[in-house]
């Protein structure tokens, strides 16, 4: 190996970086004319992720209409990255910062920064131990006991049901299978079959219903996915395995792909968490912070469950 | 005793890995034999047509991968951005491949298409640059997930018209597509490699750099057109996935060189180059698909099916590495 | 069984059993302080094995050393070398990265405790006091790396002087040495001597043993065949002793048939390495090319065989010029190259004898895209017969083969490709005397057959007896082109060391 090469690869991202950091230092300035533009610092969990996308275009929207500059970093779901980002926020004298946390107690040290730097910073999506200056959000347990109990009432409280998880471990998960476990727990008559992970991965959802279709067969009557890819994922084995009319699959976040499933009667339900309400609560929020106003400390946004009635609405 | 021959059995320490040599050869499938038995005595559910055809399905994507990672390694290459590969391929395939715009075919051209291109970009900078292998496809890697990401603009590509779905997730006389897929994959890449004399200058190249060159083999050639088919190999398994999950997701394939790669070495495909089959590949990726697939029919945490597969890996290279002459 | 008091080491009965064969049977060894004590014996004889014993690096199924008076218990190398026994290594095992007195002194600095202080300025001032007492000037803090291997062949002998040994272990040592640093290394032994140190030498060169060695044990297969004089032995008498039965006359006598012009090279330079070399080969000759180690010999083969760059000069091939830059258009013009360097350049050693042959010539054997595995396979079992190759079969991989038939599988993967002309670069280096004899053998046989052939030795009988001309080198320089009749050693070396 000849290391010169390695230093040419770090020199060159190095100084991408450090362009980078110019365009935004020099876009700053510029909004300077008239009155101070306001500069909101965005942290986002994964871009990758087209839920946390959707949310963050909403803010972007209202940014612009309200005249507020954002800079948005993406996390790329590390938490190190992420308190790295606050920091250069903070250094960069931000007026408020919105984080979407990537995990419950790593992402603290942001929160505890920020609150420290005197600069307002605002959860949005999921949480933090650390309690920030505000929370926008939905509580993902609820979106489970939504799921799980419509579940419950399709098989009139009696059945065999499989569950597929999401990344273990990850605050979506952890709360996803709180909730449906609470329900489960009311209705004795339902019955955990088998639970595994899907990696919120559509292609492993399916392997997995693959599977459990040999072991359980026509035993399973309804899944729960703790999201909509791995949920579709259930729904193609089952339908190529001839068994789908038999047996209820729900999954939650509402993507469109999920919308139109629901809409084709293939997928039974899904869960609407509200992106674009986030965003845009997210963004007043800050706002206010930012200007000194008084703000809601906690903004609860409800889900909705979306079947096959009430799917119209949400097809755009 | 004679001399001639036999000289070269007065090596040291020679008893005790001829014993570990006569397992690693015919272990592999003594290893998968004895699993599938085990498994089929714990659970009925495994040893039917129908679960077989599953896994042969699900391990389907995994082994086309594995199979043009097997032709870079056996040349002393790695390459890491075969899941990215699979992620650009599935988008670009998605996007022409919407109802009622293309033929079927033209989606899977264009993909099969950028797949090539991006193995061919790989081969021509490690042959132009003589930068290690490992660090232009941590680069590509990189570079390719974020090309998926642009032409998608971050969100899957869905509604796909039902000939492309067809491709990947249907049937022909009651077997799926992507069995019939992985057997013609197959005897085509071990013809490649096994028949041809491109196959074995990947050998000579693996085996021995110098030496190949010296007996006249163009090393820049052997490796452009050996990055150039696994990325023809990475981009078909993207299609295929597309077509089996029904929609072109920029973030597929993430985790799957590695899944690729294990294979290979579980396979017999030794990381320092000039060893490998198919065959052995292919056993490598169904014993890993047969493991996963055994541990979900057991109900297993996947927590344990890591801890087994990580084993099984260490299990493979440990025996690759006693197993390579020269080492006392 | 006395023990002699001028003896430093006796060895009894040593036996080791490897799988059920015998690797050594029942050796004894008597050294004696201060002599230099040869150890012969063709490949596989069993005298790696037995120097791996001494070493500490196994441990012998029965049989008893005792080592300056006392029984030897046979430990842990870090034991052995504490002892009073050092290896110089054929391989040379240096750490690259680190300096020469960091070298000598390696594992020896502070007397085994892992987090004292380094003071590397006073290993070095015992560094140079050692090496100038040996005469060698090299400098103690330069990096080892930047040595040549003469000079990191002195400073392993250095270290094993430090280590104050009382036998030093030889194996080839000059097997990478030109032949005025062998005289260096031959006066250095000659002193360590008179200072009471044992020395077994291994080397499959006759005349460094008879110059050197005071005493001659041989080996063969595993068994003790004899201990002598080296005074009561002659060349052909050890060679007996040695392969067990009486071998043809080394070299054959071959009449020289020269035909057409093949190779002719004009002027040819590559900056740094060699400049103006003018010679021509005819079909059916042989044509020497003789000088130090590094004057620029091997560099030459390579840039006629494209595998180095050509700055100036011409190559013409059968009377036309022809610009070679790659082995590909060499091998297609009708040039063999067997490299010094078997393992790196000749062989892919995971691969089998017929697969390694056929890979310089594969495009023979096609029909249509796939390669046809009769034709193949035909093609190798012939050559394989044809150059009497012991290996199991055509799948053996060569890397089990003996060095002498890994040779012979390089020459018949150069011979398959069916060349006009053929360099061999010390194509007897480090193997065997039989199979030497074989090789020899072989190259009438190819030149009988037309091929022309350059050959490259930095063994001068061989040269003398194999060559119709030869042609001398000096620094990159050529300085004489010698006929049959003219080239005897001594001219050959005035030559050789001509400025």
């Amino acid at each position: 190996m000849r290391p010169i090469y390695l230093n040419l690869i770090i020199a060159s991202l190095f100084s991408a970086t450090l362009l980078m950091g110019c365009n935004q230092a020099a876009t700053n300035e510029k909004g300077q004319d008239g009155e101070k533009k306001l500069v909101v610092g965005v942290t986002m969990l994964s871009m990758q992720n087209e839920f946390i996308v959707n949310v963050h275009d909403e803010m972007a929207k209202k940014a612009e209409a309200a005249g507020v500059e954002l800079i948005t970093v993406d996390a790329e779901r590390s938490a190190l990255k992420q308190v790295e980002q606050v920091e250069s926020f903070i250094a960069q004298n931000v007026d408020a910062i919105i984080m979407n946390p990537c995990e419950v107690e790593a992402s603290s040290p942001a929160v505890t920064k920020a609150l420290a730097a005197k600069i307002p910073i605002i959860n949005v999506n999921s949480e933090t131990s650390i309690k920030p200056s505000a929370f926008v959000g939905s509580d993902d347990v609820e979106s489970a006991r939504i799921a799980m109990k419509f579940i419950a009432d399709k098989l009139g409280g009696k059945g065999n049901v499989l569950m597929i998880h999401g990344y273990m471990g990850q605050a979506a998960q952890i709360k996803r299978e709180q909730g449906a476990r609470e329900v489960l727990k009311q209705y004795p008559g339902l019955k955990l079959l088998a639970h595994q992970t899907g990696e919120w991965d559509r292609a492993k959802g399916m392997s997995l219903m693959e599977n459990w279709i040999q072991s359980y067969g026509s035993q399973i009557n309804a899944v729960f996915a703790h999201n909509d890819e791995m949920g579709l994922g259930a729904v193609k084995a089952l339908t190529d395995a001839g068994l789908k009319a038999k047996v209820i699959v729900v999954s939650i976040d509402a993507i469109p792909d999920a919308l139109q499933a629901v809409k084709k009667g293939t997928l039974d339900a899904t869960v609407f968490q509200n992106a674009e309400q986030q965003g845009s609560k997210a963004i007043e929020t800050a706002i206010k912070a930012a200007n000194g106003q008084a703000y809601d400390k906690q903004t609860l946004i409800p889900f909705q469950l979306v079947t096959k009635e009430n799917v119209a609405k949400f097809l755009k | 005793m004679e001399n001639g021959i036999n000289t070269y059995v007065n090596k040291v320490g020679h008893s005790y890995k001829t014993r570990l040599r006569g397992i690693n050869k015919y272990g592999l499938m003594l290893a998968f034999i004895s699993i599938c038995l085990v498994l089929s005595f714990i659970t009925p559910r495994f040893l039917t047509i129908q679960n077989l055809m599953i896994i042969v399905t699900q391990v389907s994507i995994n082994a086309l991968l594995a199979f043009g990672v097997t032709f870079v390694i056996i040349t002393g290459g790695i390459d890491l951005s075969i899941g990215s590969m699979v992620a650009v391929a599935g988008v670009v395939a998605a996007t022409f491949a919407h109802p009622d715009t293309y033929p079927v075919v033209v989606p899977v051209a264009i993909g099969l298409l950028a797949g090539l291109l991006f193995g061919a970009f790989n081969g021509l900078v490690i042959t132009r640059s003589k930068v290690p292998p490992f660090i232009v496809t941590l680069g590509t890697m990189t570079i390719g997930r974020g090309l998926a990401l642009i032409l998608s603009k971050g969100r899957p590509v869905s509604n796909l018209s039902d000939s492309f779905n067809f491709i990947g997730g249907g049937k022909i006389l009651g077997v799926p597509t992507l069995i019939i897929i992985l057997i013609v994959a197959f005897f085509i890449c071990s013809v490649i490699l096994h028949k041809t004399v491109i196959g074995r200058y990947m050998y000579a190249v693996g085996g021995n750099e110098q030496a190949a060159r010296a007996s006249g083999i163009q090393l820049s050639t052997v490796k452009m057109i050996v990055y150039t088919l696994c990325g023809g190999l990475a981009a078909l398994a993207g299609i295929l996935l597309t077509s089996r999950i029904t929609t072109g997701q920029p973030n597929a394939g993430t985790g799957f060189e590695l899944d690729a790669i294990a294979a290979a070495i579980i396979g017999g495909t030794s990381t320092s180059g000039g060893t490998g089959t198919m065959t052995g590949t292919l056993i490598g990726a169904l014993l890993i698909g047969v493991i996963s697939n055994g541990l979900d029919l057991l109900n297993v945490t996947s927590y344990y099916q890591q801890v087994v597969m990580g084993t099984i890996i260490i299990g493979a290279v440990v025996l690759d590495s006693v197993n390579r002459p020269g080492t006392e | 069984m006395p023990l002699e008091p001028n003896n430093i080491l006796e060895v009894r009965g040593l036996t080791k059993t490897f799988s059920g064969v015998k690797a050594l049977n029942n050796v004894q060894l008597s050294l004696r302080k201060g002599e230099v004590h040869a150890l012969m014996g063709e490949n596989g004889a069993g005298k790696s094995t037995f120097m791996k014993i001494l070493m500490g690096l196994l441990t012998p199924d029965s049989g008893q050393i005792n080592f300056d008076g006392y029984p030897f218990k046979v430990g842990s190398v870090h034991d052995v070398l504490k002892s009073g026994i050092s290896m110089i290594h054929q391989e040379i095992l240096a750490v690259p990265e680190l300096t020469v007195a960091q070298n000598i002194f390696l594992g020896r600095e502070t007397n085994g405790r892992l987090f004292d202080w380094l003071n590397d300025r006073h290993l070095e001032k015992q560094a140079r006091e050692l090496l100038e007492q040996m005469r060698v000037s090299i400098r103690p803090d330069a990096r080892m790396k930047e040595l040549s291997v003469a000079e990191m062949q002195m400073v392993e002998i250095a270290k094993a002087i430090s280590n104050q040994a009382k036998v030093i272990i030889m194996d080839e040592p000059t097997s990478a040495l030109a032949a005025t640093e062998v005289t260096t290394l031959f006066g250095i032994i000659r002193e360590l001597t008179r200072k009471g140190v044992a020395i077994i030498y291994i080397s499959h060169r006759m005349d460094e043993i008879f110059a050197l060695a005071d005493t001659i044990t041989v080996l063969r297969d595993g068994n003790y065949i004899g201990t002598k004089p080296a005074a009561d032995l002659d060349e052909a008498a050890l060679i007996t002793m040695m392969v067990g039965r009486e071998l043809d006359t080394l070299f054959p006598e071959s009449e020289s048939q020269q035909g057409e012009e093949v190779l002719s090279v004009n002027n040819l330079s590559s900056k740094g390495k060699f400049s103006n070399i003018n010679f021509v080969v005819h079909a059916g000759e042989v044509l020497g090319m003789a000088g130090l180690m590094g004057v620029g010999r091997t560099e030459i083969a390579r840039a006629i065989f494209g595998l180095d760059r050509i700055h100036a000069g011409t190559v013409c091939i059968k009377g036309k010029p022809t610009a070679i830059t790659s082995p590909q258009e060499a091998i297609q013009a009708g040039i063999g190259y067997v490299s010094e360097d078997r393992k790196q350049v000749g062989l892919i050693p995971g691969l089998s004898v017929q697969y390694n042959m056929t890979l310089a010539s594969l495009s023979n054997y096609t029909s249509g895209l796939l390669i046809g595995s009769r034709k193949e396979s035909e093609a190798a079992t012939t050559m394989m017969a044809d150059l009497r190759i012991k290996a199991t079969g055509p799948s053996q991989k060569v890397v089990y083969l003996s060095g002498g038939n890994q040779q012979k599988v390089v020459i018949g993967k150069v011979l398959l490709a069916s060349p006009s002309l053929i360099i061999l670069d010390e194509p007897t280096r480090g193997i065997d005397v039989g199979a030497k004899a074989e090789i020899y053998k072989l190259i009438a046989r190819l030149k009988a057959a037309g091929i022309a052939i350059v050959l490259i030795s930095s063994e001068l009988p061989e040269l003398l007896g194999l060559s119709d001309r030869v042609l001398v080198l000096s620094k990159g320089k050529q300085t004489a082109l010698l006929s049959k009749d003219e080239a005897t050693q001594e001219t050959i070396m005035r030559y050789a060391m001509q400025p």
